[in-house]
């Protein structure tokens, strides 16, 4: 942007007088010819206009746009939506209504039938319910049982192995008490017999 | 007596006070039709264009958001519909305006005097430029807009408003030589 442009520019916006920018703007030909032409236009843009201004229906436009209509007090219309309304929502709805024995009845449309499959839903959740209850309890017990057997097998092997040692221990000390009391017996009667016969045998050499 | 801002006046009219309404169109009917007028050359075309943009100022009045001044804004609408108006009546007929819009009944001896020779002459020198110069030219000094402003109006950058302004003086500082010359010559 030339200096001569801002100078013009500042005159625009009112922030130098038009002597000032004349005075500024002398040397530039182009620029300066531009001022005076704005000038010309401008004192013409601040004349007064008078051609006359025509009517324009204006306000017909916005109480179409903006204004809203005045409310109703008449009841007519709210009773008839309400009634439609109703007529509706029993049509819809199993609501029933029934003369009989010239009375007016009131009911569900279908109700035994929604009971029923109330009842047998109930009684299938409860059918379930139950059947898994046992088969909780069966596995269970099978539970308890495959344990205690365990338990019991434990116990008797246990039990016969007791036993076992025991019986033969006692098998031992009786043989041992039984060469025990052979080895006294033959210490008592064979010992001194053979003793003898081993005397009377060497004294038969010496004397041959 | 105390006067309504736009953004007051806008927004009672929103809430169905068609005094505000009135007031609001009272304030901008006459700019904006002398804004037709100087634009489009014809007093039934800136009734039309009036019409217009009133039209339309009622239907989108809600949608001001108060981003810009509301004559800004308003001068947005304004242009874009003077401006599809020319470009309509281009398509059909070239433009040769010779309107005399001036109401030569109302003004007083002095002012018609004063005034409106000159006017004229200007005037039809601003109907020579391209409309686009023209529409500068109409905002900048009539409508007392800022270049930024008018390039915010018509989405276009600053650079390109100044440099048709430019080229909207310098036709018209030729032009007014001429008549000038031919004046003279008259003499």
């Amino acid at each position: 942007m030339s200096n001569s442009q801002q100078i013009f520019e500042a005159w625009l916006a009112g922030k130098l007088t038009a002597s000032e920018c004349e005075q500024q703007l002398d040397q530039n030909s182009e620029w300066y010819s531009r001022f005076q032409t704005a000038q010309v236009i401008q004192r013409q843009a601040k004349a007064p206009f008078f051609a006359p201004v025509p009517e324009i229906d204006s306000m017909s436009m916005f109480a179409q746009q903006w204004q809203r209509p005045t409310k109703s007090h008449s009841w007519w219309p709210k009773l008839s939506v309400a009634f439609s309304v109703l007529a509706l929502v029993i049509s819809l709805s199993p609501l029933e209504m029934q003369m009989q024995d010239s009375g007016l009845t009131l009911s569900w449309r279908g109700a035994q039938q929604m009971q029923q499959q109330q009842l047998e839903t109930l009684l299938a959740s409860y059918r379930k319910e139950q059947q898994d209850y046992i088969q909780t309890q069966l596995q269970g017990t099978q539970q308890q049982q495959a344990s205690q057997l365990i338990l019991l097998k434990d116990y008797l092997t246990e039990q016969q192995t007791k036993e076992r040692r025991t019986d033969m221990l006692e098998l031992v000390e009786y043989l041992n008490q039984q060469r025990q009391s052979d080895w006294h017996y033959w210490q008592e009667n064979y010992q001194p017999s053979q003793a003898r016969l081993d005397l009377g045998t060497s004294q038969n050499t010496q004397n041959r | 007596m105390f006067k309504r801002s736009d953004e007051s006046l806008i927004e009672k009219a929103i809430g169905g006070d068609a005094k505000a309404w009135q007031q609001l169109v009272s304030r901008y009917q006459a700019p904006l039709y002398y804004f037709g007028l100087r634009l489009l050359g014809s007093p039934d075309d800136a009734r039309d264009l009036l019409q217009d943009v009133l039209m339309v100022l009622c239907r989108n009045l809600a949608q001001y958001r108060g981003d810009s001044s509301f004559k800004s804004w308003l001068f947005g609408i304004a242009n874009y519909r003077a401006m599809d108006m020319l470009r309509k009546r281009k398509a059909t007929t070239e433009f040769t305006d010779d309107h005399d819009f001036y109401d030569d009944e109302a003004p007083s001896f002095e002012q018609q005097l004063y005034g409106q020779h000159t006017q004229r002459m200007v005037q039809q020198q601003l109907r020579t430029l391209p409309p686009e110069q023209r529409l500068v030219v109409e905002l900048r000094f009539y409508q007392q807009f800022t270049f930024d402003e008018i390039a915010d109006q018509l989405a276009l950058s600053s650079n390109t408003i100044k440099s048709r302004f430019y080229a909207a003086l310098d036709k018209l500082r030729t032009q007014l030589e001429l008549t000038d010359v031919e004046q003279s010559a008259n003499f």
